[in-house]
């Protein structure tokens, strides 16, 4: 037990103890533990957070939609500046704009993202002042209207920003190789015979095809991606589901952990759902 | 004036240790509705040759020199915005891997609308369909796989396809390269007749990369014999089966050996092709030739007239001593 919710227990009498217990069902075997739970996340009860008392699925569902907005925020940036970026290096493989920025790119690779992170906060927030560096809005400047997503939006940027150099670079690299991999193949010869343009060739007879394999590794980093909001909400004091995370953790609060990698399942699954809609306008051999 | 000059054109391929001299100084004339052969053993430079020709040889290889002239105008010299208009409208190629030569992500039928949409641009929606259609049967491929996506297709059906797509603008030149290899011998026979109809009929002049000496001497009005390169002998079909000068050709078509089979007939010739990276200064066919003598070991043999028609790289044959 003492695992489970820690300290605090030894300091129970035995009577508080079993009440706590009963409460959370804890004294019941596990197999039926594992049932209960289950059954309550169908009728969408998450349990009860072991701290606050709340329900989980409440505290989760307050989070998840500034991760989901960070999330989904740094995924298109990531994909739109991977893609066109890839796009230009590998048409122009081997010149002075491809290598100067694969080097731009494996550069962002191996910064670790909190140290980015603080970098930020050190110099656009609190030195220079642009932008906020706590929180997801100014909650008690009570905002309204275009005022709030403005407020919103500008907190959002550095959070955001840190998140893309993560992510861009697998993205970036992917694009790179599969254009390049493309470029090579017969059919952009003919495209090229047939007198298309050097922007149709590219863009209508290469892109669609290359984009194949930046689909798989956007979306297999799903979960990498969230794994990784988890740091830099953290560090911008972010209320989404990886600072949420991060605190659970911290006060050993089972329900809500479970809560959080619950909805980060779900939504790793419907981002390969996603993915199985994006396959076939992409590939006709994908049906 | 002939519909085609080809003037010394020389392709090479960067290499580390040097260039690789793929294509070296290929030099003849196509007239309108006239069909030539271009025949020799594999990485003799066919291929190399064809894409020079269109002016689509791409890093590593660098055309050197030499102009391709095609209705006045060098393809050489123009920049790649002048050469787009010209490419597929007067010049299009059949490439040898045509399997590959379609997108997988689009249907066959609108890869075809594509070229004909993009050189006649006044053309409606309608007729441009429609003439895909016509080009579809006329290669003997049913209409209705205008819709068809090219992973559904066969091999034989995906050249078929190419074919279609290289008569859809109507060009002046076609240079097919081992178009219809692989195919299966009715439709070869069908496809051979249908360009050589449209050939005939409209004037057009046709290019005939392959490795099937009895189809190139059925069909082809000349014949270029081409070794390690170089165009060795160029003449008439006629002059080629009964009067050949060249050791190689003549090794190739007086062979003993009766077989349909190039490969076979070319290893009948003893020794090995000489490599193309750095060449010596001697004649290419040196190191096989039965009949050489002191002089080809100190100079390349450039192709020169022996009499009308007949063109020849070797010291046996015409003034070529000097
Ligand atoms: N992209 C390339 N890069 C480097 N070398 C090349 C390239 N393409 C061809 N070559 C070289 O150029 C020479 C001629 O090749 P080419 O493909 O023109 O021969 P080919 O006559 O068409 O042969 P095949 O009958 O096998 O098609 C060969 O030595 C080959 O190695
Ligand atoms: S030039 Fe000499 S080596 Fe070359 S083909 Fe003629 S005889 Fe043979
Ligand atoms: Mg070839």
């Amino acid at each position: 037990m003492k695992f489970i919710v820690g300290e605090d227990i030894v300091l129970m009498s035995s009577e508080e103890k079993a009440e706590v217990l009963e409460k959370h069902g804890l004294n019941k075997p596990v197999f039926e533990q594992y049932l209960n739970y289950i059954g309550s996340i169908l009728k969408g009860d998450l349990g009860y957070s072991y701290r606050s008392q709340k329900p989980v699925t409440d505290i989760v569902s307050e989070r998840l939609p500034w991760t989901l907005l960070l999330s989904i925020t740094n995924i298109i940036l990531s994909t739109i500046i991977g893609v066109a970026m890839g796009t230009w290096a590998a048409w122009n493989r081997g010149k002075k704009i491809d290598i100067v920025l694969n080097n731009i790119f494996v550069f962002f690779r191996s910064m670790p993202s909190f140290w980015i992170g603080m970098i930020f906060i050190a110099v656009f927030g609190a030195r220079l002042g642009w932008f906020p560096i706590f929180g997801a809005q100014s909650v008690w400047a009570g905002y309204m209207g275009f005022e709030k997503i403005v407020d919103i939006a500008m907190h959002l940027i550095m959070p955001t920003i840190t998140l893309v150099i993560l992510s861009v670079s697998s993205i970036y690299l992917t694009m790179r190789y599969s254009m390049i991999d493309v470029l090579g193949e017969d059919y952009i010869l003919m495209a090229k015979m047939k007198g298309l343009s050097d922007k149709k060739v590219r863009y209508t007879h290469a892109m669609r095809n290359a984009l194949i394999p930046v689909v798989t590794i956007v979306m297999l980093n799903m979960g990498y991606m969230v794994g990784g909001a988890t740091i830099i909400e953290t560090v911008f004091s972010y209320p989404g589901m990886g600072r949420l995370l991060f605190e659970a953790v911290t006060n050993r609060d089972y329900p809500v952990i479970q809560g959080c990698f619950f909805m980060i399942t779900i939504c790793v699954i419907a981002a390969n759902i996603i993915a199985d809609f994006i396959y076939p306008l992409l590939d006709p051999r994908v049906v | 004036m002939a519909l085609l000059e080809v003037r010394n054109l020389t392709t090479y391929y960067e290499t580390k240790i040097g260039y690789n001299e793929a294509l070296q100084g290929l030099s003849f004339d196509l007239e309108a509705g006239g069909i030539l052969g271009l025949i020799g053993e594999s990485g003799c430079g066919k291929s190399t040759a064809g894409f020079s020709m269109m002016n689509m040889i791409e890093y590593p290889g660098k055309i050197m020199d030499g102009e391709v002239i095609l209705d006045g105008k060098d393809l050489i010299k123009m920049d790649r915005n002048e050469l787009r208009k010209v490419l597929w409208k007067d010049i299009a190629m059949i490439p040898q891997s045509a399997m590959n030569a379609l997108n997988p992500a689009y249907k066959v039928g609108k890869q075809i609308l594509e070229a004909i949409k993009l050189h006649f641009p006044e053309m409606s929606q309608e007729e441009a369909v429609a003439k895909v259609e016509h080009l579809l049967n006329l290669v003997g491929i049913d209409a209705k796989w205008y819709h068809g996506y090219p992973h559904k297709l066969s091999g034989g059906m995906k050249q078929r396809i190419i074919i279609a797509m290289a008569l859809s603008c109507d060009p002046k030149v076609i240079i097919s390269d081992e178009a219809t290899t692989g195919l299966d011998v009715l439709i070869e026979a069908q496809i051979l007749a249908l360009l050589k109809k449209i050939a005939l009929d409209r004037g057009l002049g046709l290019i005939i990369i392959s490795h099937d000496l009895n189809m190139v001497t059925a069909i082809c009005n000349r014949i270029g014999i081409m070794y390690a390169g170089m165009l060795v002998e160029l003449t008439t079909t006629e002059n080629v089966l009964r009067n050949p000068k060249h050791p190689y050709t003549r090794a190739l078509f007086s062979s003993q050996i009766d077989s349909k089979d190039f490969d076979k007939k070319v290893t009948s010739v003893d020794g090995v092709v000489p490599k193309l990276v750095n060449p010596e200064d001697k004649c290419r066919f040196y190191d096989r030739c039965n009949r050489k003598f002191e002089m080809c070991e100190r100079k390349c043999p450039s192709l020169i007239s022996i009499s009308d028609n007949h063109r020849v790289a070797c010291y046996l044959e015409g003034d070529n001593h000097e």
